[in-house]
């Protein structure tokens, strides 16, 4: 029980420093400003634009909070070893797993605020040009960019342990911007490989997480041709999603279980 | 009998890997009892820190032990009953002094209405009335440090344990700080505290524990390290001849010019100085100034640190 308050009040701070330094506000006003760049490019039907502006809002605002949720768990643990705010906080009766927990769902819970506020702007500009949203699939997107998120946190968690702030960052945001990239190639070249080179394909598709399958927004952008994911499609994908961010959470708090500070 | 609040036995701590390996720590032993109140001293990178930080469990021992109340450190029981201020005190510069106080509170497991019924009294207690709902980002270096004692305080501790006590202090903050420690002394508080600042260690403590790169060279009483150290300096004028043919006492003594007619010389004891002093005068002599020179902590500290890194050097 204490564990979980403890995690509760660490992450009470997580989210208070994302939401006081203004950093989110700002993400979301340079995405809302390059939709809005976009929308100006009026060359496009009404109904052409209406899934243009869509299109474009979910790529641009998939991006801007899944860089801010890595961005934030990646610098979490060196901003407190360098500022030292770690010790008063370590000397309490707090575990180094229930802080590091804490520190996670803070980084979630500021995520989810910014997606929150990407997708009112989302919703309200849908409806203002007089679209339709399929709930069903917008949810189900919703959702499982969150669980992607989760991933990228636990990443970022684990990068930083072993790496510098700035290589963490980097190498997070070069996986991200990879992920959609790799998991194509691999698709388009496996057919045509000799045998080595589809084992390690193969290896590729099993150790790196498959960051394209929860983007559902090109399916929710076109939702006309497509129908919600069945439950049990959306239970295997969490469980996917769940096992990658145990596995990076894990070796994070290994890293950081026996860490000198 | 119940643990000792501070028990360290033979502790060792390196930090770094293979070749660049270096021991901070090595083999330091002390004890530090129920309602004691030992300062811990040494120069800077002598292993002050590094200790502290192994008493908190922040760094782990290479070997030998280290128990915060029967218990290993970082136990959440043995944290449950320490209060900690860290060397260098930072704390988040996005929250208020009073959200700070709540979260550790929340985290050493107080309600937070028991804490916003504390905060007000504690930070006025180290010079922080009226500024709970100000950003930590607007503090000083010396409001940072009194909210630190403050959070240390804040939970009502058995042991307090303060890294570099009065770091970033005025002489205002300092003799408020003394006064915070001697309340808490006489509440029965065991304090455990480094600092550079040996008057307050004398003017506090029981106990001093010095340690010199990365050893214990002086653990004893306060009173025991000052008392056998007393000097008596007597400047005097007026003896007629040479020091061969003066009185016994004061020619023993070895007395040395230090003007054209006047003359120094240095006793260890009260009844040596004054058996100078009566033979100065019913020689004819002049005592120009007799002075009783106790010699500091912070004098004994630097002829011991000097007098060890020379013989390490030699």
């Amino acid at each position: 029980m204490s564990g979980l308050r403890h995690l509760l009040l660490v992450a009470r701070t997580v989210r208070i420093e994302a939401v006081r330094r203004r950093e989110i506000y700002a993400i979301v006003l340079v995405a809302v400003g390059l939709i809005a760049v976009v929308l100006s490019l009026n060359f496009f039907d009404l109904d052409g634009l209406n899934k243009f502006y869509r299109e474009i809002s979910l790529r641009v605002m998939t991006w801007a909070a899944a860089l801010t949720v890595l961005v934030l768990a990646a610098r979490q643990l060196p901003r407190e070893f360098e500022q030292r705010t770690i010790y008063p906080l370590l000397a309490r009766p707090v575990g180094r797993a229930a802080f590091l927990a804490g520190k996670l769902a803070g980084v979630m819970a500021a995520g989810a605020f910014c997606f929150g506020l990407l997708m009112a702007v989302y919703i309200g500009g849908t409806l203002w040009m007089g679209g339709a949203l399929p709930w069903g699939l917008f949810l189900q997107y919703v959702y499982l960019q969150m669980v992607m998120f989760l991933i990228l946190a636990c990443l970022g968690f684990l990068l930083s342990m072993l790496l510098s702030l700035d290589a963490a960052i980097t190498i997070g945001v070069v996986f991200f911007a990879l992920a959609s990239t790799i998991t194509h190639m691999i698709s388009f070249l496996y057919p045509e490989a000799d045998r080595g080179a589809r084992a390690v394909y193969r290896a590729l598709t099993v150790l790196l997480p498959q960051l394209t399958l929860f983007d559902l927004s090109e399916k929710a952008v076109h939702a006309e041709a497509w129908s919600p994911l069945s439950f049990g499609v959306l239970a295997q994908l969490t469980a996917y999603g769940l096992l990658f961010s145990a596995l990076y959470f894990a070796g994070a708090y290994l890293l950081f279980r026996r860490r000198p500070i | 009998m119940a643990p000792s609040p501070i028990d360290v036995s033979d502790l060792v701590v390196s930090y770094g890997r293979g070749a660049k390996r270096t021991a901070a720590v090595r083999g330091v032993s002390f004890r530090v009892d129920e309602g004691e109140c030992v300062g811990f001293i040494g120069a800077n990178g002598a292993g002050k820190s590094t200790t502290i930080k192994a008493l908190m469990g922040f760094v782990f021992p290479e070997s030998g032990s280290v128990k915060v109340y029967g218990r290993t450190p970082g136990d959440a029981e043995s944290r449950r009953r320490i209060g900690y201020l860290p060397e260098v005190a930072l704390y988040y510069p996005f929250m208020k002094a009073r959200e700070l106080l709540e979260l550790y509170g929340g985290l050493s497991g107080m309600g937070a209405a028991e804490v916003r019924a504390k905060a007000p009294a504690l930070l006025e207690q180290v010079g922080l009335a009226g500024c709970g709902e100000r950003l930590l980002r607007t503090f000083s270096k010396g409001m940072q440090q009194r909210l630190g004692i403050a959070q240390a305080l804040l939970a009502d501790p058995d042991l307090l344990i303060l890294d570099e006590l009065s770091s970033g202090l005025d002489p205002l903050g300092r003799a408020g700080l003394r006064t915070v420690l001697q309340a808490a002394r006489k509440a029965g508080k065991t304090i455990f505290f480094s600092s550079h600042e040996l008057t307050e260690v004398e003017a506090l403590c029981d106990r001093v524990v010095m340690i010199h790169q990365g050893r214990i060279v002086r653990d004893a009483p306060v009173s025991d390290l000052i008392r056998p150290l007393n000097r008596y300096e007597v400047t005097f004028a007026g003896l007629a001849g040479e020091p061969a043919g003066w009185p016994d006492p004061v020619r023993t003594r070895d007395p040395r010019r230090d003007g054209a007619d006047q003359w120094t010389l240095e006793t260890d004891s009260i009844e040596a100085y004054t058996e100078v002093l009566e033979a100065i005068r019913s020689a004819d002599g002049e005592v120009r100034r007799a002075v009783s020179k106790s010699i500091s902590l912070e004098d004994d500290f630097i002829r011991l640190v000097q007098g060890g890194t020379e013989a390490a050097a030699g």
